[in-house]
């Protein structure tokens, strides 16, 4: 049998290449694709996210470790999904209209995936009308939007109206980061939550889908 | 400091500028000129004679280490490296690299002997830079530089361009900078003499900057696509711009590239070259905006990446400019560290090249491992009495080295070319000139063999001079324009992966495996 702490210091460490080498193995002695998550693969996201809050991590090592979760969890994803496994909730993520960035947004839906939830990634750019059609077909329980340019995070304020309008604001929690992103400024334009890094943001998603 | 006695004040003339400066006496001469505009191609190691200056007249006894680098007939003549040297008395000289001849280092520029005088302008995010040139003989009679006064309405080019989208914000970043240009063309006119006549003046920036100045819409900058309605050569009558210049002359603000990409590069890419070679090079400019451009005289590709200020030193706990107090170079022998700090007093600082240089020393030391971070046991790392490297800073470095590292590897993934082929590295802007070319190897930042990077100075500057002494009013570069593509990174899905791959430093005596 794989030795499965193996898989939780890959993630820990960031090395992609052991954390899908040991996943696959033990994929094929027929360990619980359930188990690898949430005995090994939650925990090693917690870990990480527990050694960022006391600066032990920065920003490099996270991307590390996401990527090295990512990609052990695209070998468990299909698995879960055929066995019908609840997921901690819904998440659609997207960057907002007119920005393409998309490396903290990425980060951000890794650490929520890391730390169970379903994540559907809209990718970058993303309009606002685009998101509507998504709350009402996928049923999301958060909408979390990303910008990195100053000149791009009006489009939260604008996505957030059109929810409004669309009378779907109130089936969702919105959640908003991003470099430029404040506080202050995601209570100006009505979001429920707000994190200045991700790690956070998995702690945000917690509380929204259980308040 | 006690104040030094007026008697202790030597004088320094320069010629034929005309110019004199009173500074203390045994300033290095680098301090001196480097404020004036002069650059020091290899960092001021006395390496190169990029900055040789010739004594026309006074005392200046030459140092050690000099005979290595300028001839027997050369020092008897009087030239002298100013990196080596002290302003111990007064004297007048002359600065090698504002002769015409040096246009002509890189390239196969052949210089047109024109009339009157021309205005070449860099004008950059934070800095501007412009220089009064004879077209008859290609010698630079005048230099002047100042700040973009548009910097009290954003450090970068984002924030710039948020500003100009406020009511009234675009209108009034034109008028500072269209009148900052012209101070600093007044203090040209003003060295050259009253009643010299100007015949061409040529600005070149960035495509924010090109818009800001030219009076165009800046809103298309603001989001995906980022398709400016207008990047093309602009040509504006001095009059109209607010420029009382004798000759009224016409002035051109150089063509874009593509995205952020502006003529800046475009005249780096004509300083360099590297359009008129067969062989690979590219051209990297490490600013908070890094500009790399990858190819030859066939195809070209350019990308900007959003490296952040912290090659500035900024976004450092202790950082600070390059200028007095600051640690500019950290050096490791025999297993100890020593910090070079400028204008030799207690350090109070590092800048960006003291923290390429203090990381590279602390992966030699083990004080810093290649994830990143520092060795079990070490919180931060006190460089001096008052300077300390913290964790944090580290990781600012890795975030720019990495967006830099990983734009390099996607353009030569682009190109199909693989890194050995590249032959010419040319490091372009301040920091590229002062950055040990060692440590950024070792850091990841510059993935190339040493010998072939070659910091380059203000190649914005130096091309828009050589489009000024050759090249017809309205050549709008069409026929390279056409060689560059523009590559957008941010839209690229293997420009993640490289980034995160470019992460870490180095293994000891590996290079980044990428």
């Amino acid at each position: 049998m794989v030795d499965l702490t193996q898989l939780h210091d890959a993630i820990l460490r960031g090395d992609a290449k052991k954390a899908v080498a040991v996943t696959r193995e033990a994929l094929a002695e027929n360990a619980s694709p359930t188990e690898l998550v949430s005995k090994h693969m939650i925990p090693a996201m917690d870990e990480v996210g527990r050694r960022f809050e006391c600066q032990e991590y920065f920003v490099p090592e996270l991307l590390l470790s996401a990527r090295a979760m990512k990609g052990a969890l695209e070998l468990i994803r299909p698995l879960l999904v055929e066995q019908g496994v609840a997921s901690a909730g819904r998440v659609i993520i997207g960057t907002v209209k007119g920005d393409l960035h998309d490396i903290g947004k990425n980060l951000v839906a890794s650490m929520l995936e890391g730390a169970g939830f379903e994540v559907i990634d809209l990718g970058t750019d993303v309009a606002p009308g685009k998101i509507v059609t998504e709350i009402l077909e996928r049923k999301p329980n958060i909408v979390a939007l990303s910008a990195l340019l100053t000149t791009t995070m009006p489009f939260m304020k604008s996505t957030i109206e059109e929810l409004r309008k669309a009378g779907v604001r109130e089936q969702v929690k919105v959640m908003v980061g991003g470099a430029p992103v404040t506080q202050q400024y995601a209570e100006q334009i009505g979001a429920d939550g707000y994190s200045d890094n991700a790690n956070g943001a998995v702690a945000i998603a917690r509380k929204l889908v259980s308040g | 400091m006690p104040e030094k006695p007026a008697s202790d004040l030597v004088h320094i003339r320069l010629h034929p500028q005309g110019t004199t400066l009173h500074v203390p006496r045994g300033t290095p001469l680098q301090e001196i000129l480097f404020e004036y505009g002069v650059e020091f191609p290899c960092g001021g190691h006395g390496r190169c004679k990029g900055c040789r200056v010739r004594i026309l007249s006074g005392d200046a006894p030459w140092t050690p280490g000099e005979e290595e680098v300028l001839s027997p007939a050369e020092l008897a003549d009087g030239w002298r490296l100013a990196c080596r040297s002290r302003a111990s008395g007064d004297v007048t000289l002359e600065i090698r690299q504002w002769e015409a001849a040096i246009l002509a280092d890189h390239s196969s520029f052949e210089f047109r002997p024109g009339e009157g005088l021309g205005i070449a302008v860099d004008l950059g995010t934070t800095t501007l830079a412009a220089q009064l040139l004879d077209l008859a003989t290609g010698d630079v009679l005048a230099v002047r530089t100042g700040l973009n006064p548009q910097a009290a309405y954003g450090g970068d080019v984002m924030s710039r361009i948020q500003y100009a989208l406020s009511p009234g914000g675009q209108p009034r970043l034109e008028k500072l900078i269209r009148s900052g240009i012209g101070d600093l063309i007044l203090g040209l006119l003003e060295a050259a003499g009253r009643g010299r006549e100007i015949g061409d003046v040529v600005i070149v920036g960035n495509t924010v900057m090109h818009h800001l100045f030219c009076g165009i819409d800046i809103a298309p900058l603001a989001h995906y696509p980022f398709e400016p309605a207008r990047d093309g050569l602009e040509i504006r009558e001095s009059g109209a711009l607010g420029w009382n210049i004798p000759g009224r002359p016409p002035v051109r603000f150089l063509p874009c590239l593509g995205g952020f990409v502006g003529s800046d590069i475009l005249a780096g890419i004509i300083a360099s070259g590297m359009h008129e070679s067969m062989e690979l090079a590219a051209l990297i400019d490490l600013g908070t905006n890094g500009e790399i451009v990858l190819g030859n005289r066939e195809r070209m590709l350019c990308a900007s990446t959003a490296a952040g200020p912290a090659f500035e030193g900024a976004r450092i706990r202790m950082g600070m400019q390059a200028t007095t107090g600051a640690i500019s170079a950290v050096e490791v022998s025999d297993g100890n560290f020593h910090c070079r700090v400028l204008g030799g007093v207690p350090a109070r600082g590092i800048c960006g090249s003291g923290v390429v240089d203090a990381v590279a020393a602390g992966l030699k030391l083990g004080v810093i491992q290649p994830s990143g971070r520092f060795a079990p046991h070490v919180q931060q790392w006190h460089l001096a009495t008052d300077v300390t490297l913290y964790q944090g800073d580290i990781r600012e470095l890795q975030l720019a080295k990495a967006a830099i590292a990983a734009a390099t590897h996607l353009l030569l993934l682009r190109w199909q070319a693989e890194r050995g082929d590249v032959r010419h590295v040319y490091l372009a802007g301040a920091f590229g000139n002062y950055v040990d070319r060692a440590s950024a190897g070792r850091i990841g930042l510059l993935d190339f063999p040493f010998h072939i990077v070659e910091p380059s100075g203000n190649t914005a500057l130096l091309g828009a001079k050589m489009v000024l002494c050759n090249s017809d009013l309205t050549d709008d570069f069409a026929d390279l324009r056409r060689r560059i593509r523009h590559v957008p990174l941010a839209a690229d899905p293997l420009f993640e992966d490289s980034f995160v791959d470019c992460m870490s430093f180095p293994e000891p005596g590996a290079q980044n495996e990428i």
